[in-house]
């Protein structure tokens, strides 16, 4: 079973995404609501795939994307970046991505979050 | 602007400069036959003071139109000649030096008489002189205050059109600041709103009401979901990805998604499209997606079945200052829009639309993205009724507003 890792300051979120990806049943899905904890999570859960919001308190998901890039064994984990302060339209289509990684718009369907993750599963 | 030219201070052309002198003599020698003429007469008559006096005649001519040489010559020549009438005359004359003394006496007269008309018309010439100089230089003055006064009034212009782009540039920082803040205080719950009406939908409902109640659940995050990326969207426009397009085949497109609307509503629509239009640089997917909202708003505007026009034309001097410009008009027959509405259809969050059906917004998009393309749009009412859509393409579009 793969292992998810997502990263937001809001529980409901976290929870929310957790219970919708557990109840598919492929999913192992752990979650932080901490970016400073963030990168030692990870270490412990040694996910397949992490799922990390852009704009939190203290770190934002870039500084937290370049920690865990310079974590060894986790420099390969791919990671989507969910935001909420940019439209649909620009996820659709774009070239370019955070430091080289996906990102999505939030609030994001159900179908489109699990079509992402399994293109990133595959490679 | 140019500044302007000093206008030239008028002179006499070369020809005549050059022919002055012959015109002095000429009148010298028309003054020396008057003096003949006179003493002439003046022997005639036996000498009379009365008719001496008429020398003065040739003298002041002389003096005043070909100087104060050539009236002294006169002057002495009349003298002379008053001299010679004299002694042809025969008179007894009482003593030869009364004569000389008399002569000399009539001359000095005659040159004083000449020296002061002379000068009087160089006073006078001077005084013309100064006159037209004065004139000119008031010309120029006059010249020279119009061109600042249109230049000031050109400045007041361009500083009115910089505020006016300041304050929209403001409207839409501000505007901008405030959707990305919604959005990141409202995108965050409808996630979990979203998720969690997901991971109802993927649970098996009890009955049909839920299953409803749940897909109007998903469809209402969709909707203020999609309020919010319009907000953004507004407000930071994507770069536009410009490449040659042909408008008439973009409206078309546009024409082609809206068919199954336009046949359901009885709405016919006239194509008035110039084949001869040139092709305009235009992001493609934002220019369909402005016409797809004004088809859109004219579709809204006939309920019960009308005509859509749809006319394109290339103008020489429809575009900013008289540039040549492409014209696309979007007419419908409908009752038009008040007139009270219209000052106010491009303000963003403005709609006449009942809640939940408007966001106010999509006017708005049209004009930011029409302005980013260096175009405009303008809407009004056709005298015979119903709405007109004009949208502007500059052929050589200018820099968009910050």
């Amino acid at each position: 079973m793969k292992r998810i890792l997502i990263i937001d300051d809001e529980a409901s979120i976290t929870r929310s995404v957790k219970l919708n990806l557990e109840a598919l049943g492929a999913y192992e899905v752990y979650q932080e609501n901490d970016p400073r904890t963030a990168v030692h999570t990870a270490r412990e859960v040694r996910p397949d795939l992490i799922l990390l919001d852009v704009m939190m308190p203290d770190l934002d998901g870039g500084e937290v994307a370049a920690e865990l890039q310079k974590t060894p064994g986790l420099q390969h984990v791919p990671i989507i970046f969910l935001t909420a302060i940019v439209s649909n339209e620009e996820t659709q289509g774009r070239e370019a991505s955070i430091g080289g990684h996906d990102f999505l718009a939030k609030p994001v369907d159900l179908d489109v979050l699990v079509n992402t993750i399994e293109s990133h599963l595959e490679d | 602007m140019d500044s302007p030219s000093a206008q030239p201070v008028p002179q006499d052309p070369p020809q005549q400069r050059r022919s002055a002198p012959q015109r002095r003599v000429a009148i010298t020698a028309a003054c020396l036959g008057l003096v003949v003429v006179v003493a002439v007469v003046d022997y005639l008559t036996g000498v009379d003071l009365s008719v001496s006096l008429l020398y003065l005649v040739p003298v002041c001519w002389c003096s005043w139109s070909a100087g104060r040489r050539a009236g002294v010559l006169v002057a002495a020549a009349s003298a002379e000649a008053w001299l010679t009438a004299v002694l042809l005359d025969g008179a007894p004359i009482q003593h030869p030096w009364v004569l000389v003394c008399n002569t000399l006496t009539l001359g000095g007269i005659f040159t004083l008489v000449a020296t002061l008309m002379a000068t009087l018309q160089g006073t006078q010439a001077v005084l013309e002189a100064k006159v037209v100089t004065r004139t000119a230089k008031l010309g120029r003055e006059v010249a020279e205050r119009r061109w600042a006064e249109a230049q000031l009034r050109q400045a007041h212009a361009e500083l009115q059109r910089t505020q006016m782009q300041l304050i929209e540039a403001a409207k839409m920082e501000a505007v901008g600041r405030l959707a990305a803040g919604v959005a990141h205080e409202v995108k965050n719950p409808l996630m979990t709103l979203g998720m969690g009406t997901d991971y109802f939908l993927q649970r098996r409902a009890s009955s049909s009401d839920e299953a409803t109640l749940l897909q109007d659940m998903k469809d209402a995050v969709h909707r203020a979901t999609g309020i919010i990326d319009l907000m953004l969207d507004f407000s930071k426009p994507r770069p536009l990805r410009l490449a040659p397009e042909d408008l008439n085949a973009i409206a078309e497109s546009a024409l082609g998604l809206l068919r199954l609307q336009l046949l359901k509503q009885h709405i016919e629509v006239r194509r008035l499209l110039d084949p001869a239009l040139p092709q305009l640089p235009l992001d493609r997917t934002r220019i369909e997606h402005v016409l797809v909202n004004l088809f859109t708003n004219a579709v809204q505007a006939m309920p019960e079945g009308g005509t859509l026009t749809v006319r394109s034309a290339f103008q020489q001097a429809a575009g900013t200052d008289d540039s040549p410009a492409v014209i696309l008009e979007v007419e419908d027959s409908g009752p038009g829009i008040p007139h009270e509405h219209l000052p106010k259809v491009f303000e963003p969050f403005y709609t006449t639309k009942p809640p939940g059906q408007g966001t106010g917004l999509g006017l708005a998009i049209v004009h930011r993205i029409l302005q980013i393309h260096g175009g405009s749009i303008a809407l009004g009412n056709r005298p015979d009724g119903g709405a007109r859509a004009t949208l502007t393409f500059n052929l050589h579009p200018q820099p968009p507003p910050p």
